[in-house]
């Protein structure tokens, strides 16, 4: 496979995976970043969310080589410099993870649909994180994180 | 769940990728969103030699009005169809059908044309399609051609294009005055395929019903058009009464698959239920005038 | 020694010091290692749920560029120490021992027992080298059902054992039960069916075996709930010392009870390394997990009741059989657990309980949080079937039936004391939070509008460890041992057998020491996670919350008293004129007296003093549970059943909980949700489904469907004022009584809002096409609302 490109987190990086490579796999093996999980590689348990060209994916139901030209964050490049943004902090503070395996998906969703929907109320927040599975907390604690997160932001 | 080796092609035009259909036919698989092929081939369920990615073919995607007609791109995501307002405005079954596919981060990477061509019974799109007579533009070796949806959706999983055929757009007719929709579906969790879907459009004037359309997901290898329920509602004037036999005639005859989430008497139950609901809702719509 | 004078962090909802790292993605699961030289395992399973293997040819996919080695059954038992079932043999199991393999030999016992393992470069590759794996199969009748299992003419699974009874028939009997049934005013007699799901953690199983040839050692990255357990199972497989074995555990992305031991698979990738002399990673996909890692819950009961016309439950007589899966493991435990747990905090006279066990060609049952939890489910599930028998409110049979709080306390019947238990106040703190008489009018009018709605409660009690014996936890899992050293940089390091997947103890165990050796929180180090550093442990049970609790309370203090004994040297005071606070120690009455505890710590580690001082600030605690004690509450749920789809929805969900002394309230209540969570989920959405033909149907999560957040309800947690049993820690365990109590909660609810229909349910998992089924079947001979029913 030829070369492609791409910048993740805001790294331009270059690599020539295997075409059949998803970029789940692509950004953990090749990439070393390992922060995004992988739960099923079927595309239902959302663990392994990115986001690419500002859209939340499934980064298992993308091939690596389709995301050459992209632009890539995973859950290593949210935080400013070791620190914790606005949402991280306020997971934090609401004890939304236990095992913290379905954290990195999680907080990716999240912070995309914030984006779009910074006002969204407890049942948007709980329809739009629906695609991610938790099997620890019950979720009450990761809406909150969100509600709270969401709170934060509209007081700055 | 490892995908399996294959060659992979990344054409850049139409034309190229017509010609790579040609040239490995039945060997081959359409890449377009890849939120149903990647599943299947990490399970190894579909084992194609050759992959023709048309995630750069950017003449595929987009949408624009003409003549009475919507017409949508094949590689246009579901998000932004579900964003559009022309979309909307035009079509409103497919705008209230949209959000029902699977979750947001799915619809970021699915297409219109890919769920179209992918044609799961159980699908929203296949069944928005049906109900509304959609028209499927492919391209071929030989030229374009189009195919309505009572010919496109021909069984399981399958489509009436040819091995050597992209899918290039597809048209939907604009909703005229009077129209109201509902899209209705019973699943087991938000975001699940429906076990049961109704789309279901009706048009209203002066309180009697000029045309119905409905169509079911779910309900058999292909979606079914309520032919025989949509010749009863035309003309009538919304009702309980009219809208239960509605139901009935659309499940009485019915031998809807059986499986994992249901029986096929479970889903005739169900199917009833949506089309009460989803009349009376798309009767409510048409009546306020706001689809 | 009494409490500590200011009680900083315990109790309060301390931030995790785990976020930080999970928040980023810096956590280290078994996956994300990748050590030089790395390769990686795939396995070829089995398609057919009983056959006999006639050859394996791996020719092809030894031939494959990639693939480094491809080892068989048959490689495997001569490269390692054959025997039976590992975890079973530590535990003591003395009944049917069936034989053991790493991987099939001669046969295949479900669908995706593995065949061989394949080595390669990569996973991909592995993957593709299974596939040309060509294994001939004899089919062989399919064993798909218990009570197939059980008639003699089912072909046996296991040639040593000639039937397929993994535990023999067996009853014990407590009181008089012939005399109390037949005295009795009514007996009823039901059957209920558990079904079979399954843990499910996010993280599948996992390991990274790495053998270093030159040291003989074998070290094993893995997902495990005891690092010590791993090792014990690895060195009695492959057939060393368990000095030569040493596990290491990060981060763990959840286990509910599967990763417990070493599984076939993960022993063999121990052995293929051993074998080609580099480290081999295995990290079981989604497909496996679900299909072989394990399930859990699949048993029967015929109960029958003794009952007063006055509703008192006098007696129960309860037959069980359990679904053991295809390589019984504790499967074949559980009843013991569940015998001794069924009676719950009610009175009775008298208990009969007999078990058996059957192998089948399905998944082997593993432990899944609250494994005895059917005995919650069907004595909760039961005394609401008598309450509507009896036109009895649910919650005045309940309050009927407790047994009191009494000193000394009520025993169980079955021997163990109900000391400290708080059921009755649960209950009643439930009705103060739900207003009863409300919903029910509620209920009625909605009815009106063809709108169904339903009301139930469960009560449990959670052995957390559960009070001293008898019936209480003994051997290993009896006292617990911690190992605290006040490192040279002042840091109070807590060395524990704990080996959290979930569970904050990094963070619970730090407040605890933190409050009791006097330093702040962030001057306090959990380690977990490597045999070669911490004592044995378990995280399991619901019990490190008193046992690890304890043990860190009463180890912090033993520290602290040696410290303060070397500092009087440093200070020139006398040791009971010290105190610690806030890292610094000063004498009593002169604050400028302080010297900090790291300057403490750094004086002791300059190796300056002599014999006569003991300047080596490390103590070795262990902690038996003190007066251990029940966890226990009471919950409620309020459904809603849509009548035409079957669809149910979770209105509202409240617990009353009693877990003793909060250590963290948030870890509590994140416990609590997440078991409530799986016991919803487990009523209405998973089920690991097998056809008669002994094929696996829910190998995808489109098929085994998990609970998500439009499931879960807001749960509400109320915590009781505990009954304190012991001078030091009362903190009790709560992990696994949200999973236990959570089931019975909302099946109660949806008999109740079907009760228009005269529905009964003696199931636990009612999907929307069950619920439809139920209501066609009942309705033609139902009791109407009002009907004289009382509920």
């Amino acid at each position: 496979m030829p070369d492609i490109t791409m910048r993740v987190n805001g790294a331009t990086r270059t690599a020539s995976p295997e075409a059949r490579k998803t970029l789940a796999d692509f950004l953990r093996d090749d990439l070393d970043l390992t922060g995004t999980h992988v739960g099923c590689e079927h595309g239902v348990c959302g663990a392994c969310t990115v986001i690419v060209d500002a859209r939340a994916v499934r980064s298992c139901l993308m091939l690596a080589v389709q995301a050459a030209g992209s632009e890539v964050t995973t859950i290593e490049g949210l935080a400013p410099d070791g620190g914790l943004g606005t949402l991280q902090q306020a997971m934090w503070d609401s004890h939304s993870f236990q095992c913290g395996f379905c954290t990195p998906g999680m907080v990716m969703q999240a912070t995309a649909f914030l984006a779009d929907h910074p006002d969204a109320g407890e049942q948007e927040i709980r329809e739009a994180l629906s695609g991610n599975i938790c099997r620890c907390t019950g979720y009450q604690s990761i809406v909150d994180g969100v509600l709270l997160a969401a709170e934060r932001n509209r007081e700055r | 769940m490892k995908l399996p080796p294959f060659d992979y092609e990344a054409p850049q035009t139409v034309s190229e990728a017509v010609e790579l259909l040609a040239e490995h036919g039945d060997e081959a698989s359409v890449l377009a969103g890849g939120q149903s092929l990647i599943p299947l081939l990490a399970l190894r369920l579909a084992r194609p030699a050759v992959l023709i990615d048309i995630n750069g073919l950017d003449e595929l995607s987009g949408v624009s009005s003409d003549d009475g007609w919507l017409t949508i791109g094949a590689m246009t995501r579901e998000y932004v169809a579900e964003e559009s307002e022309r979309v909307a405005e035009a079509v409103p079954l497919l705008a209230a059908a949209l959000p029902f596919i699977g979750h947001e981060a799915i619809r970021s990477r699915g297409t219109v044309g890919g769920s179209l061509a992918h044609a799961d019974p159980a699908g929203e799109l296949p069944a928005v399609a049906r109900a509304l007579d959609a028209e499927f533009v492919v391209r071929g070796p030989s030229g374009t051609r189009v195919i309505p949806a009572e010919e496109w959706f021909e069984g399981f999983l399958t489509t009436s294009r040819q091995p050597d055929e992209l899918l290039e757009q597809v048209r939907f007719p604009t909703a005229g005055p009077g129209t109201g929709v509902s899209f209705q579906e019973v699943a087991r969790r938000h975001g699940d395929f429906a076990i049961v879907g109704l789309a279901a459009s009706m048009t209203l004037s002066d309180g009697v019903i000029g045309e119905a359309r409905l169509a079911l997901a779910g309900f058999s290898d292909v979606p079914v058009r309520a032919t025989a329920a949509e010749a009863l509602l035309a003309g009538e004037r919304p009702s309980t009464g009219l809208f239960d036999e509605a139901a009935r005639l659309v499940t009485d005859d019915a031998d809807p698959p059986a499986d994992l989430q249901g029986s096929s008497e479970y889903r005739k139950t169900v199917a009833a239920a949506l089309v009460r609901r989803g009349l009376r809702a798309a009767a409510e719509n048409a009546l306020r005038g706001n689809h | 020694m009494t409490a500590i004078a200011a009680e900083r962090y315990t109790g309060a909802s301390i931030k995790r010091s785990e976020d930080p790292r999970i928040l980023t993605g810096t956590g280290r699961y078994v996956d994300d290692i990748k050590l030089p030289g790395m390769l990686h395992a795939a396995f070829v399973r089995s398609p057919l749920p009983h056959a006999r293997v006639i050859s394996v040819d791996a020719s092809a996919a030894r031939a494959l560029p990639g693939v480094v080695a491809v080892l068989t059954g048959a490689d495997l038992e001569a490269m390692t120490v054959p025997g039976p079932d590992p975890l079973l043999s530590l535990m003591g199991w003395k009944g049917p021992s069936p034989e053991f393999t790493l991987l099939a030999t001669d046969k295949v016992r479900l669908v995706g027992d593995p065949v061989a393992i394949v080595v390669a470069e990569s996973r991909y590759l592995a993957e593709d080298g299974c596939e040309l794996v060509e294994v001939e199969y004899d089919d062989l009748p399919p064993v798909v059902t218990a009570a197939f299992a059980l008639d003699p003419d089912s072909p046996p699974l296991f040639a040593n054992l000639g039937d397929n009874v993994a535990r023999p028939h067996s009853r014990t009997e407590f009181g008089d039960v012939a005399g109390t049934f037949a005295d009795a005013d009514r007996t009823y007699d039901f059957h209920i069916d558990v079904h079979r799901h399954q843990n499910v953690p996010m993280e599948g199983r996992a390991c990274i075996a790495s053998f270093d040839a030159d040291a003989g050692v074998m070290t094993v990255y893995a997902a495990t709930q005891s690092v010590h357990l791993s090792r014990a199972v690895f060195a009695m497989r492959l057939g060393v010392e368990p000095g030569q074995v040493r596990v290491l555990a990060g981060d763990i992305g959840g286990s509910f009870g599967l990763k417990i031991g070493a599984s076939r698979e993960e022993l063999a990738v121990g052995a293929a390394s051993r074998h080609l002399g580099r480290p081999v990673k295995w990290v079981e996909d989604r497909g496996e997990n679900l299909t072989v890692s394990g399930q859990a819950r699949e048993e029967s009961f015929d109960v029958r009741a003794a009952v007063s016309n006055d509703g008192d439950l006098l007696g129960l007589d309860v037959a069980m059989v359990v679904d053991t899966g295809s390589y019984p493991g504790m499967g074949v435990t559980v009843p013991d657990i569940m015998q001794g747990m069924l009676p719950g905090p009610y009175k009775l006279a008298a208990m009969g309980f007999e078990s058996t066990a059957a192998i089948t060609n399905k998944a082997p049952y593993v432990a899944y949080r609250g494994p005895w939890a059917s005995e919650t489910f069907v004595r909760e599930r039961v005394l609401d079937l008598i309450a509507r028998e009896l036109g009895l409110d649910p919650v005045e049979i309940r309050l009927r039936n407790f047994a009191p709080r009494t000193d000394p306390p009520a025993m169980m019947i079955t021997g163990r004391p109900l000391v400290g238990v708080t059921s009755k106040e649960s209950l009643e703190r439930i009705a103060q939070l739900v207003d009863f008489p409300a919903f029910r009018r509620r209920q009625a009018q909605a009815l009106e509008q063809g709108r169904y709605l339903g009301i139930g409660v469960a009560t449990f009690i959670e052995a957390a460890p559960g009070p001293r014996s008898p019936g209480g936890p003994s051997g290993p899992m009896g006292l617990e041992s911690m190992r605290l050293r006040l490192g040279e940089d002042g840091f109070v390091v807590l060395f524990t057998g704990q080996m959290p997947h979930g569970q904050s103890h990094q963070t619970t165990l730090a407040q605890i020491a933190a409050d009791e050796f006097g330093v702040p929180f962030d001057q306090v180090r959990v380690v977990v996670g490597d045999t070669d550093v911490v004592p044995f442990g378990l995280t399991g049970g619901s019990r490190s919350a008193t046992m690890t609790g304890g043990v860190a309370l009463h180890g912090a203090r033993q520290l602290k008293a040696k410290v303060l004994d070397f500092a009087a040297h440093l200070m020139e005071a006398s040791a009971q004129d010290l105190l610690i606070t806030d890292g610094n120690v000063w004498v009593r009455g002169d604050p400028a007296s302080a010297i900090a505890v790291s300057e403490i710590a750094a004086r002791a580690a300059s190796g300056q003093f002599g014999a006569e001082v003991d300047a080596n600030l490390e103590v070795q605690a262990t902690f038996d549970g003190g007066e251990g004690g029940w966890s226990g509450g009471t919950h409620c749920a309020i459904v809603e059943v849509d009548a035409e789809t079957g669809l149910v929805k979770v209105e509202r969900y409240v617990a009353a909980e009693d877990c003793g002394t909060l250590i963290n309230p948030a870890v509590v209540e994140g416990q609590i949700r997440g078991g409530v969570a799986q016991g919803i989920g487990a009523v209405l959405l998973e089920r690991s489904a097998y056809g008669e033909d002994g094929v696996f149907q829910s190998a995808t999560f489109m098929d085994y469907l998990m609970p998500t957040t439009c499931d879960v309800p807001r749960i509400e947690i109320e915590h009781l004022e505990t009954v304190p049993l012991d001078a030091d820690v009362n903190f009790r365990g709560v992990g696994e009584g949200g999973m236990i109590v959570a089931p019975p909660t909302v099946v109660n609810a949806i008999e109740d809002a079907l009760s228009p229909f005269g529905v009964r349910i003696y199931e636990q998992h009612l999907p929307p096409a069950r619920i439809l089924e139920l209501m066609a079947a009942f309705s033609g001979r139902g009791a109407r609302a009002g009907d004289g029913e009382g509920v």
